[in-house]
């Protein structure tokens, strides 16, 4: 007969065979998978380093050596101080992609922040509804945003230039007039930055939303009692408090500045005069249209570097040692 | 734990084994089957089934499967299945295009088709591009002809009054007829073009065939760099800037990204469109509803003969990682030279034939009666010349310091300077 002891060592010899089959079974998808992500990260690393096209045969290694050569910091120098097409391009990308995103993330918590605390404070009746309607625009594709919105800033039919029409202004050619601009941002740039506005705002304002509802509302009430307004309360008490929030929203807003692309695609695809050229196009267009694999891969790195000291900066910057 | 391991191991390569594609399609006993790649357009696409079943009613033992692509992912699905060989039989490729993928493409077995068979064949300039370093890669099937060509709005033309068809027989002509043809509304804005030019195909075939015509060149004397900036392009700019100045066109208002001419064309927004003969075919399946009567002509030289380049338009090339080339560049024969079925497949696609024999038949003049009038430029057309990066230079450098000079950021002295510089930076 089995003892108690023989039992309780053959059920943990069985629990030990179980965890080591669901270990090898959960490994192999994830080995496959993180193999794949890694894989392509490497790819993208290597190739900048090459004047790489899949249109041509290359060495025997993976395409890359022969007739898609080894040209080491090339790309990078040449983006830096080259007279070539690509490397003006690339300037100029970057330029638009830096005046889009100091742009966009300002706009968005100057439209968002008042609005959510403003959604906050009406009655539970009508806040959800409110919440529907500014969430909407998010939910619908940025094809079709950039589309709705490229009828509106249509030069001879579109609604805008009608009202102007109608006020006796003269209309403008929201989106392909490279003269026109405002505070030293050409038209069409402002142009896509309202559409993207748009599109975006309902995101930040359901976060900021759920922050201040988290914040106690004692604590307001204890600043108002003490003497303070609601201006003074809201910057004094509820802003400080939803700062980690502030963060989420400020990084989460800046990456996807930084990498819009389908609603300039539509909008203007880069004109008027590469002035809408944002870097994820340009590197769509060097990538897939002019077959520039190396070159488009150096730009990624570049974005990526960006991206990475933006992100390490807005968390310097806006980082919180406390807890509500 | 060795055994362990190499379980891991043969898990893993399974499960790649299954990811990996490159298997050739399992078709029925002794029938063979060919894979073959075309981008999306409807018009063409038809010309192809009907050739496929053409095909294959001579040759029962042949499956040809068409597949298709929207035009962008088509440039990023043969990116990336050509590298890995996993692209299908017969490959649909712009000709133009072929000087940037040869490494990557089969040559015509000379028993298929000479370079020299091939230059007597076909118009000089749709068989210049599927020719690199001597050797032939493919067959093309339209001549691409961006330059002189235009729709022309008999409706607005009879309501400025003025005689129709036109009678065109110097540009000069071409630009009074433009002016009477304008409209602006009460804002000042230009509500109708006279003469919209200024699209990227239009704006930059009409610059170089105007180089051409002046007597100059864009290349050099070996044709290892361009010349773009000569007494021959600052004068054909200039006729351009004159004309944006005469009123016939607002660039800012009509040009690729706003009122793009085929669009404007069909609504009612243009009198005088210029653009390539394949605009008819997508105009007419776009707009169906157009009301207006309209016809398309050819414009007159700027100066001298009506010498154009044009690219070499669309073409069948084989990749050699195919498994049956031979039936391949048999179909590809079959489609591409033999009349009868060159003829229909440029009819169902609204394309200009590449052969001389079938471009002057009577079934294409009934068919399609612009080509009859295209017949006295057509022997002028020259190959554009193989382009380290054609769509590069197109697009993104002639045409858009043009269109910055006749919007009026530019001056002619800089446009010309710039696309000089980053044309030649091309080739490094």
């Amino acid at each position: 007969m089995e003892s108690t002891s023989q039992r309780t060592r053959r059920q943990h010899q069985g629990l030990a065979i179980a965890k080591r089959r669901f270990v090898a079974s959960v490994t192999v998808p994830l080995l496959l998978y993180e193999s794949l992500g890694i894989f392509v990260l490497v790819w993208a690393f290597v190739l900048m380093f090459f004047d790489y096209s899949p249109g041509r045969l290359g060495g025997p290694l993976l395409g890359l050596g022969g007739s898609n050569p080894f040209v080491g910091l090339g790309n990078f120098i040449e983006m830096v101080s080259g007279d070539s097409v690509q490397a003006g391009l690339f300037r100029a990308s970057l330029r638009n992609t830096l005046i889009f995103a100091v742009a966009v993330l300002p706009l968005n918590l100057v439209i968002t922040l008042p609005l959510s605390w403003l959604l906050e404070s009406i009655g539970n009746r009508f806040k959800a509804l409110y919440r529907t309607i500014y969430f909407l625009p998010v939910l619908t594709s940025s094809v079709g945003v950039a589309l709705i919105w490229m009828s509106m800033y249509d030069p001879q039919g579109g609604w805008i230039n009608a009202i102007i029409r109608f006020f006796g202004g003269t209309p403008v050619a929201w989106l392909s007039d490279p003269r026109a601009g405002f505070a030293g941002i050409s038209v069409a740039m402002w142009a896509v930055i309202i559409a993207y506005l748009w599109q975006d705002y309902g995101y930040n304002m359901v976060i900021f939303i759920a922050a201040l509802q988290g914040v106690p509302q004692e604590l307001r009430e204890a600043a108002l009692i003490d003497g303070a307004n609601s201006w003074q309360a809201f910057t004094r008490i509820t802003l400080p408090l939803i700062r980690p929030t502030m963060l989420f929203v400020c990084v989460m807003t800046m990456l996807s500045s930084f990498q819009v692309f389908d609603i300039i695609q539509v909008m203007t695809n880069g004109g008027p005069n590469n002035q809408t050229q944002v870097l994820m196009l340009d590197i769509y267009k060097s990538a897939f249209r002019y077959q520039n694999m190396g070159w488009a891969a150096a730009e990624s790195f570049v974005l990526f570097l960006i991206v990475m000291g933006v992100t390490l900066f807005q968390m310097r910057v806006l980082r919180t040692d406390w807890e509500y | 734990m060795k055994h362990k391991i190499l379980a891991l191991l043969i898990v893993l390569a399974i499960g790649l084994t299954a990811c990996g594609g490159g298997a050739e399609p399992a078709g029925e006993e002794g029938v063979i089957v060919l894979r073959m790649w075309v981008h999306t357009n409807n018009a063409f696409i038809a010309g192809y089934e009907a050739a496929i079943a053409a095909y294959e009613a001579e040759h029962p033992n042949v499956d040809i499967q068409l597949e298709n692509f929207d035009y962008e992912l088509y440039l990023q699905t043969l990116q990336t299945a050509m590298p890995a060989g996993e692209e299908a039989d017969i490959l649909q490729l712009f000709g133009t295009w072929t000087s940037q993928y040869y490494e990557r493409l089969a040559p015509v077995p000379p028993e298929v088709m000479t370079v020299e068979e091939a230059q007597q064949t076909f118009y000089a300039a749709p068989i210049g591009g599927f020719i690199v370093d001597g050797v032939l890669y493919g067959m093309p099937q339209e001549f691409n002809m961006e330059y002189g060509g235009v729709l022309v709005n008999k409706s607005l033309y009879e309501a400025a009054g003025l005689p129709y068809p036109p009678q065109w027989q110097t540009m000069d002509d071409v630009l009074a007829d433009a002016q009477a043809l304008t409209q602006t509304d009460a804002s000042g804005m230009m509500s109708v073009a006279g003469f919209h030019f200024t699209s990227a195909d239009p704006t930059a075939f009409s610059f170089l065939a105007g180089i051409k015509q002046r007597g100059g060149d864009y290349w050099n004397a070996d044709r290892t760099g361009f010349t773009f900036n000569t007494p021959e392009a600052r004068a054909q700019l200039q006729w351009m800037v004159d004309a944006v100045n005469a009123g016939v066109v607002d660039p800012v208002v009509f040009n690729d990204e706003t009122n793009f001419v085929i669009d404007a064309f069909f609504q009612g927004k243009v009198g005088i469109g210029y653009i390539g003969a394949w605009a008819i075919a997508e105009g007419q399946a776009n707009f169906p509803d157009f009301a207006d009567e309209w016809d398309y002509f050819y414009l007159p030289p700027f100066e001298g003969d009506p010498v154009f380049v044009a690219d070499s338009g669309w073409g069948l090339t084989v990749s050699p990682n195919s498994q049956h080339q031979d039936i391949a560049w048999d179909f590809i024969k079959f489609l591409t030279t033999n009349p009868e079925m060159a003829m229909q497949w440029n009819i169902a696609s609204g394309t200009i034939p590449a052969m001389p024999a079938v471009a002057e038949s009577p079934e294409i003049a009934a068919a399609m009666p612009w080509v009859p009038k295209a017949l006295e430029i057509l022997p002028y057309g020259q190959y554009l010349g193989n382009m380290p990066d054609r769509d590069l230079v197109v697009y993104e450098i002639i045409y858009p310091h043009i269109l910055n000079t006749l919007q009026g950021v530019e001056t002619i002295d800089q446009a010309l300077q710039a696309i000089d510089t980053e044309a030649n930076s091309t080739f490094r």
